[in-house]
């Protein structure tokens, strides 16, 4: 999967929320079954060094790119482990973060609780800037939801953040999360280099990642998985 | 530089002391940790001390910068390996890779799991592993698919069962239900010495004859001959190594440099489940302690089950259940074993009665990868199949209480060495990073360096490989191989020996990353194409970690940092 070597913009994007509220939707367009037997009792063919569902360890890796107004926007993601005791470890990738997507389990109550905890994360260690969005992941558990969509949106809007329902089954309704916190993120840098930019002409490269980061032009670029 | 082999470790067995004593290690309560963690590191300086070949021919550690390990690394695999015949493994990089195609792939896997596990197993035959090999490096078209499976199959099941006379025809997957457990069960419950006697009474007539020819047949004999030759050579060197493990074991009290030895380079897997538990000091050495030792053991766990969930599900510490909860269904998902019911029950309480007697740490996630090696291992002293497909629930409720006492006791020992991987900040993991950093830095400096100039931080990727010891990298039957050598090792190996294997590993994808940017860098890492990786590869990253330990050990001015 060849994400293609040059790109305009770079962000850096983190991803939060409780353990198992299925964060790791970012690297698999494989459904999330972890915690369904059967289906997974149906494919053991496959190869066991898949993770797709296997506990995040720290902080794992992933990219996505979309196009935004001709623009190729590439974000880094950095998956984090939800887990208290790797907070020491994964709160250190907040730092330069200009994104961040805030999982929560429609199914779960708690982990919509621990919402407000995860922001207080975000303003203690993040830029204060930074775009937030909160998804209700598993969306596909209707008969299980215990976290009401209008609910959430009224929190978000309250926060400041925006909202969307994912569910890792449904793989276009990830995209479109990616799509979404991308484009404001680069709406939101496009203005500013408007606003700051006395010549009015846009920055080649616009990378306002901080932290890990290409610096450069991927030399070669779709090497990875 | 004169690579010495590695299982001649001389000084492996003069540490009897900390593993004979059976008294001591009846309390393992939270925190003995710390009382025992001067005694590993003293038993490191002094075996490193007591290592003569190594720090003599390598004395000066700074004067051999190794820019690439490949060089050296093959000295080693000859010197280390060449009593399995190095030579007739290809380049690993003329090993096709099949595209994952169905049909073919269910075959190979099991195949693959079959010879793997039994590939020392019997001590007799690596027939699987070499056929494959031929195959392989042939470029024969024709063995595969039906053929190996017709081939290897019988012989796999043939090596687990172990009757010579055991019908080549049926296949491994029928055997998965309660026909496979052994019919002394009970005995080995008692003690584990007991089944390999019974299995090495069954032994005779060697069924050596019968595979040499069943393998001739399967391709023209004159195509053959010396590879026969060579591979009945081979066998009658594991057998002989397998003797000596057995007279080892069967002593009426284990001698446990002996054993340490022998270990190093791999132990026969139905010798495994005996020879960890004696490494760990869970097992005593001396014969007559074992019985009232074992049953102590576990009717010692088993209170402490009852009393971790007497008050039942309320009264468990619910975060660190609620977080047990949800690693226990995705631990080894997809594989059979680990979706059963029992297993998951089981594999539960292991993890809550560990942690609620750590509070320190509690359950971190990536302690659930820990458990499975034991787990497996103890439960195929009882079984004759893969216990990757086992059925949990088929065991009689006693053998399974003792695998589970059994994992959760060796899982405490390991994890008494590791602890401060665990508690808050991880500051064992902090460590060790830091350490491996330097250590690369030393060793492949163009690599040390690259992954500066693309800001790759050993942080990035090296924390899981400390976290989960390298088991999100490398298959169990690799970790299950790799942990031989580390129990062999001592028990600071898997905070020390790791840090050097961890490097070795790195290092031996170095040319590819140094042509690879930051993102190429970490989805490599990420995903490691280890998907193939057999005890031969595993043997060699011992081996290198083997030399980088000997070289660096003793040289810890060279760390900036501690």
């Amino acid at each position: 999967m060849a994400e293609g070597s040059n790109y305009d913009y770079l962000f850096k994007v983190v991803l939060i929320g409780d353990s198992g509220v299925g964060k790791s939707f970012s690297k698999y367009t494989q459904p999330y079954q972890s915690c369904c037997p059967t289906a997974v009792l149906s494919r053991f063919t496959r190869n066991e060094f898949n993770l797709e569902s296997k506990s995040t360890i720290g902080v794992e890796f992933a990219t996505r790119s979309i196009n935004v107004d001709g623009k190729t926007v590439k974000a880094q993601i950095w998956d984090t482990a939800g887990q208290e005791r790797y907070r020491a470890i994964t709160s250190a990738y907040y730092r330069g973060a200009v994104g961040a997507l805030l999982v929560y389990d429609i199914a779960k109550q708690a982990t919509y609780a621990n919402v407000t905890r995860w922001l207080k994360e975000l303003r203690d260690h993040a830029d204060s800037n930074i775009v937030i969005m909160l998804v209700g992941n598993k969306s596909d558990l209707k008969h299980l939801r215990a976290v009401p969509t209008d609910e959430a949106k009224a929190f978000s809007a309250e926060n400041g953040l925006s909202f969307i329902e994912t569910s890792a089954l449904d793989a276009s309704n990830v995209e479109s999360a990616f799509q979404t916190i991308l484009t404001d993120i680069y709406r939101i840098v496009s203005s500013k280099s408007l606003e700051s930019s006395t010549s009015n002409i846009e920055p080649p490269k616009a990378s306002i990642s901080v932290g890990p980061t290409v610096d450069n032009n991927a030399q070669q670029g779709g090497k990875c998985c | 530089m004169n690579p010495r082999s590695p299982p001649a470790r001389p000084h492996i067995g003069l540490h009897l002391s900390r593993f004979s004593s059976t008294a001591d290690w009846g309390e393992d309560d939270a925190w003995d940790s710390t009382s025992d963690s001067e005694s590993p590191r003293q038993s490191t300086l002094n075996s490193s001390r007591n290592r003569p070949t190594a720090s003599s021919t390598i004395s000066a550690p700074k004067a051999v910068p190794r820019n690439s390990s490949s060089s050296s690394s093959s000295t080693l695999a000859f010197s280390y390996t060449h009593l399995q015949a190095p030579s007739s493994y290809p380049p690993k990089d003329s090993i096709p890779q099949e595209a994952p195609k169905n049909g073919w792939t269910i075959v190979r896997t099991s195949h693959s799991r079959n010879t793997s596990q039994s590939k020392l197993e019997s001590g007799s035959i690596q027939k699987g592993v070499d056929l494959d090999r031929y195959a392989r490096e042939n470029g024969d078209t024709d063995v595969e698919g039906d053929m190996i499976l017709g081939d290897l199959e019988p012989e796999a099941s043939d090596l687990v069962v172990d009757a010579p006379n055991a019908p080549p025809t049926h296949t491994s997957k029928a055997k998965h239900n309660v026909a496979s457990i052994r019919t002394d069960a009970d005995d080995i419950v008692i003690d584990p010495l007991n089944g390999i006697k019974n299995r090495e009474r069954q032994r005779e007539p060697s069924p050596v004859p019968s595979k040499s020819s069943n393998l001739t047949n399967s391709r023209p004999l004159s195509e053959n001959r010396e590879k026969n030759e060579k591979l009945l050579r081979e066998r009658s060197i594991r057998t002989n190594r397998r003797h000596k493990f057995v007279d080892c074991l069967s002593s009426q009290d284990v001698n446990i440099g002996e054993l340490r030895k022998l270990a190093w380079a791999g132990i026969p897997g139905d010798l495994r489940p005996m020879a960890w538990q004696l490494l760990l000091g869970y097992l005593p050495l001396p014969t007559p302690l074992r019985a009232t030792t074992l049953e102590r053991k576990r009717g010692e766990y088993q209170n402490m089950v009852e009393l971790a969930f007497a008050r039942g599900r309320e009264g468990l510490d619910q975060q660190i259940w609620h977080q047990i909860e949800i690693d226990v269904p995705r631990t080894r998902p997809g594989v059979r074993l680990w979706m059963h019911e029992k297993t998951q029950r089981s594999l539960e309480r292991i993890l809550y009665v560990w942690a609620i007697r750590h509070p320190a740490s509690g359950y971190v996630q990536g302690i659930n990868d820990l458990v499975t090696p034991f787990f497996q291992v103890f439960l195929s002293a009882y079984i004759d199949s893969d216990p990757e497909e086992f059925d949990t629930s088929l065991l009689p409720s006693h053998v399974l209480s003792a695998i589970e006492a059994d994992s959760f006791w060796c899982l405490s020992r390991l994890l008494d060495g590791i602890q401060d991987n665990y508690i808050f900040a991880q500051p064992g993991i902090q460590r060790s990073v830091r350490r491996m950093a330097e250590l690369v830095a030393r060793i492949d400096a163009p690599l040390s360096s690259h992954l500066e100039s693309q800001n790759v931080e050993f942080m990035q990727f090296a924390f899981r490989w400390m976290n989960c010891l390298l088991m999100r990298e490398i298959s169990v039957q690799n970790t299950i191989r790799m942990w031989d050598t580390y129990l062999a090792e001592g028990p600071d190996a898997f905070s020390q020996f790791h840090l050097y294997v961890c490097s070795a590993f790195l290092v031996r994808w170095s040319e590819k990353l140094r042509t690879m940017d930051f993102q190429g860098i970490i989805m490599f890492l990420q995903s490691l194409p280890t998907q193939d990786w057999g005890d031969h590869e595993i043997e060699m990253l011992l081996s290198e970690a083997f030399v980088l330990n000997s070289i660096w050990h003793n040289a810890q001015s060279h760390f900036n940092g501690r």
